[in-house]
């Protein structure tokens, strides 16, 4: 178990901002921000970073009255913090004063003014009356400048998004989403529960990557109260993480090149494989979607019956994928729709504070397996893939190599599981920590704080389609609007997991 | 005598589009090692949508009810006026005719997108107007190549030029216009690599888009006449190519049974060639399209060029 600080720092809310730009000043990144409603004095904000060589997190901590709910905005020097700070003025009603874009973020127009669920008074139940709070958009105007309203119901069968394009011609010049419509208030729900009862709720935050959600909180939990878990229940878990990884990147493999361009070959191989991976992950835990694999204190135990049959899977699949690619990469017609398409800069994904493939892919190394090792990742030692050119073509890249790369570390924990029990006890009682994961979509935080009888006070769960949402804004301006779609396979986001 | 076999030649397109439609979906999935729906199953999808109750939306005038008749007149009226069981010596489907009436249709099609108003029927509207006015010099300039090599400016004489003169003596002059007119229907009727006919992104379509707001009796009149066209134009087209089992007047019921066999087997190498093509290329960026659309301009002109020097009538 490698050796991670998790140092807080109480600063006044005044300096709250200087504390992180000196983070980021020293190559470190805004990781999280959150509040907590400290009972009866008042809130708390929290800014997570994360610093270049070190293996945990630093948390700025400022105080805010409740009589006084109200800082200095991070946002005005901090890009990285714009959806974190309306997150929270919506949630717990702190504003951050002099943020440039201080409209409602998860509230949609239903919401009643002054409407804080998060905080301690304000029941799980309550219900709302009927507002009427406008929610402006953006516009762009001129001649030939058309707007364009597209969902928040999809002809496809995806979660619910609406997307504002303003367009002169093909060409997007400005590009909004509006999410959270479907918002399930999972933060919410869990308090007061015990960490056995949140379980569920975490595994349902997104149906695609529940281990990376799991994983995350049980993490937070059991460093939270100290528990440490046997080298095969860490070799375990790293291998449900990779599963999960391969059946997803394999999906994004088949949907960008097959449902994005239309080289429907692509998408009916592509998914066949997917196809499999999921009868394997049945086989395995006896769910397709992993749910059930990563537990408190334990992971499913696999005997040499089920490694034999992960090998037989993922060697077939390997070959497979292998002559699908081959072809995919002889196309023109294929590399043509890719390159040069929805190109996000490096300065851009640093500044959002972009999370997982769109991030590397656009040459920002960040790789919470390797940078945050966790559970047996520190032996596994995760080589990071990085592309630089930030277009599509670099996110299918990495997917790829990110695919090769997770199939050997598959096969090297198969090969060398240690042998030790894979059940653990989880002690009930008070702690609060940090948990993290790289799940296949990017890193997931997870901030959690227990009572003194061991149930849930506050959960914050950062899915890393929260960070980056709102990278569309930034790269599909530009682009024409027939090639959007395949924008947003090549990032694919997940519309539960944001809408938590 | 004519009437009627134009008649019957009508009925046998007309019964045979669906089929077409099903049987190149079928064809791609089984190029994609998929099983596929049954080929017949574009029949139930028309009946049932002829069962169905129509939803229109307020916004919406005249011009909305009046697409679907107008398109599929226009589909109907390419199955009379194009040859393709064979030629009756009527002399119909003059080239222009022909053109025109195809526009017609696109052109209704494209009122049909824009009358409700709705973002994305606008978006396919524009995209086919695009497209029409990329792809109408190649559709013309090919069709006009055809006509000089027959000499006379109609289909029922381009037939008959090919199928009375040996393969040799007139496919070298003609292959280029006939390649050129191939990528014209393929961009006619919203196949690859312009359009997706199988795509469920309402932002990448054209045809789709425009049809978007129609449900019903009405979806159902759209969807059969892209079909009769998809079919009328190919079968005209393997007709060229292959032209073997072509009837002309006077018909006995064996020469007409065996045309009919002929242009099964010439739909099903059409469909062959058109799933082909949809599960082999990519689809197009939106922007390059006028390169795809010069590319068909380009070999019709040459075309042009080979049939003007080599293609005096014998």
């Amino acid at each position: 178990m490698p050796t991670h600080s998790f140092p807080i720092n109480t600063v006044s809310r005044e300096s709250l901002r200087s504390a992180v730009e000196g983070v980021l000043a020293h190559g470190g990144a805004l990781a999280l921000m959150y509040a907590t409603d400290e009972g009866g004095q008042g809130y708390a904000v929290n800014a997570v970073c994360s610093l270049p060589g070190e293996s945990g997190f630093t948390t700025f901590r400022a105080e805010i009255p409740k009589s006084d709910p109200r800082y200095p905005s991070l946002t005005v020097n901090i890009m990285a913090a714009h959806w974190y700070e309306r997150q929270i003025r919506d949630q717990f009603g702190i504003v951050p004063e002099g943020h440039p874009d201080l409209r409602r973020l998860m509230h949609h127009e239903n919401i009643p003014e002054g409407t804080h669920p998060l905080r301690k008074e304000f029941a799980w139940n309550t219900k709302l009356a009927q507002g009427h709070v406008p929610y402006p958009m953006h516009a762009v105007e001129g001649k030939g400048v058309f707007e364009i309203p597209v969902g928040p119901i999809h002809a496809g069968i995806i979660e619910p998004g609406h997307f504002r394009f303003n367009v002169r011609g093909e060409r997007i010049l400005a590009l909004e989403g509006k999410l959270f419509f479907k918002h399930k208030g999972v933060e919410k729900l869990v308090e007061g529960k015990t960490p056995e009862e949140a379980l569920p709720f975490v595994e349902r935050v997104s149906g695609d990557m529940v281990v990376g959600h799991t994983l995350a909180y049980v993490q937070a939990l059991e460093r939270a109260r100290g528990t440490t878990v046997s080298k095969r229940t860490e070799h375990l878990r790293c291998l449900y993480n990779e599963l999960e990884r391969i059946t997803m990147h394999l999906f994004d493999i088949g949907n960008m090149g097959g449902m994005g361009t239309g080289f429907t070959f692509m998408a009916a191989q592509g998914f066949r494989m997917v196809e499999m991976m999921r009868r394997l992950n049945e086989t395995l835990v006896g769910h397709r979607f992993l749910r059930g694999a990563i537990m408190l204190g334990g992971a499913h135990d696999l005997d040499q019956d089920a490694r034999a049959k992960i090998r037989e899977t993922i060697n077939r699949i390997e070959k497979d994928i292998k002559k699908v690619l081959d072809i995919a990469f002889a196309t023109d017609g294929l590399l043509e729709r890719f390159e040069t398409t929805g190109v996000l800069s490096k300065e851009a994904a640093r500044a959002y504070g972009a999370q997982g493939v769109p991030a590397r892919a656009s040459g920002v190394a960040i790789d919470a397996r390797h940078d945050r090792p966790y559970a047996a990742y520190e032996t596994l030692n995760v080589a990071v893939v990085t592309e630089k050119s930030g277009d599509v073509a670099a996110r299918f890249r990495v997917r790829v190599r990110e695919l090769a790369e997770s199939f050997r570390l598959v096969r090297e924990i198969i090969a060398d599981l240690p042998h030790a029990e894979t059940a653990t006890t989880f002690s009930r009682g008070s702690g609060e920590a940090l948990g993290w994961a790289e799940s296949w979509r990017g890193e997931v935080v997870d901030f959690v704080r227990l009572t003194k009888e061991g149930r849930i006070e506050r959960l914050v769960i950062r899915d890393p389609s929260f960070c980056n949402w709102a990278l569309f804004g930034e790269l599909a301006p530009g682009n024409i609007i027939p090639d959007f779609p395949l924008c947003n396979k090549s990032l694919n986001l997940s519309y539960s997991g944001n809408d938590l | 005598m004519t009437l009627i076999f134009s008649f019957a030649q009508a009925a046998f397109i007309v019964l045979l589009a669906p089929g077409m439609v099903g049987f190149v979906r079928t064809l791609k999935a089984r190029f994609q090692n998929r099983r596929g729906a049954p080929i017949l199953l574009p029949y139930w999808s028309l009946l049932s949508l002829f069962r169905k109750e129509m939803t229109i939306t307020r916004n919406s005038s005249w011009i909305f009810h009046a697409v679907p008749f107008v398109v599929f007149a226009s589909a109907l009226t390419l199955a009379f006026l194009i040859p393709t069981l064979g030629y009756s010596g009527g002399h119909l489907g003059d080239i222009f005719l022909v053109g025109a009436i195809m526009a017609l249709g696109s052109v209704f099609l494209v009122f049909g997108g824009m009358d409700t108003a709705s973002a994305f029927g606008n978006m396919g509207s524009s995209r086919e107007m695009t497209l029409s006015a990329l792809v109408e010099p190649a559709l013309y300039v090919s069709l006009g190549t055809l006509a000089i090599i027959a000499g006379a400016p109609n289909l029922e004489s381009i037939l008959e030029r090919f199928s009375s003169a040996s393969a040799l003596d007139i496919l070298p002059i003609a292959a280029l216009s006939l390649f050129a007119l191939f990528l014209v229907f393929l961009s006619e009727n919203a196949r690859y690599p312009v359009d997706n006919p199988a795509t469920h992104l309402e932002l990448t379509m054209v045809h789709e888009a425009m049809v978007l707001e129609y449900s019903g009796a009405y979806l159902a009149l759209l969807e059969y006449a892209s079909a009769i066209k998809l079919t009328v134009l190919f079968a005209f087209l393997m007709d060229l190519v292959v032209p073997f089992g072509i009837v002309h007047l006077p018909f006995t019921p064996l020469t007409l049974l065996v045309a009919c066999v002929a242009l099964l087997g010439k739909l099903v190498l059409a469909a062959l060639l058109v799933a082909f093509v949809e599960s082999t290329i990519v689809k197009m960026r939106f922007y390059r399209m006028q390169e795809f659309m010069s590319l068909g301009f380009i070999v019709a002109f040459a075309g042009l060029l080979l049939a003007l020097i080599f293609g005096r009538p014998l």
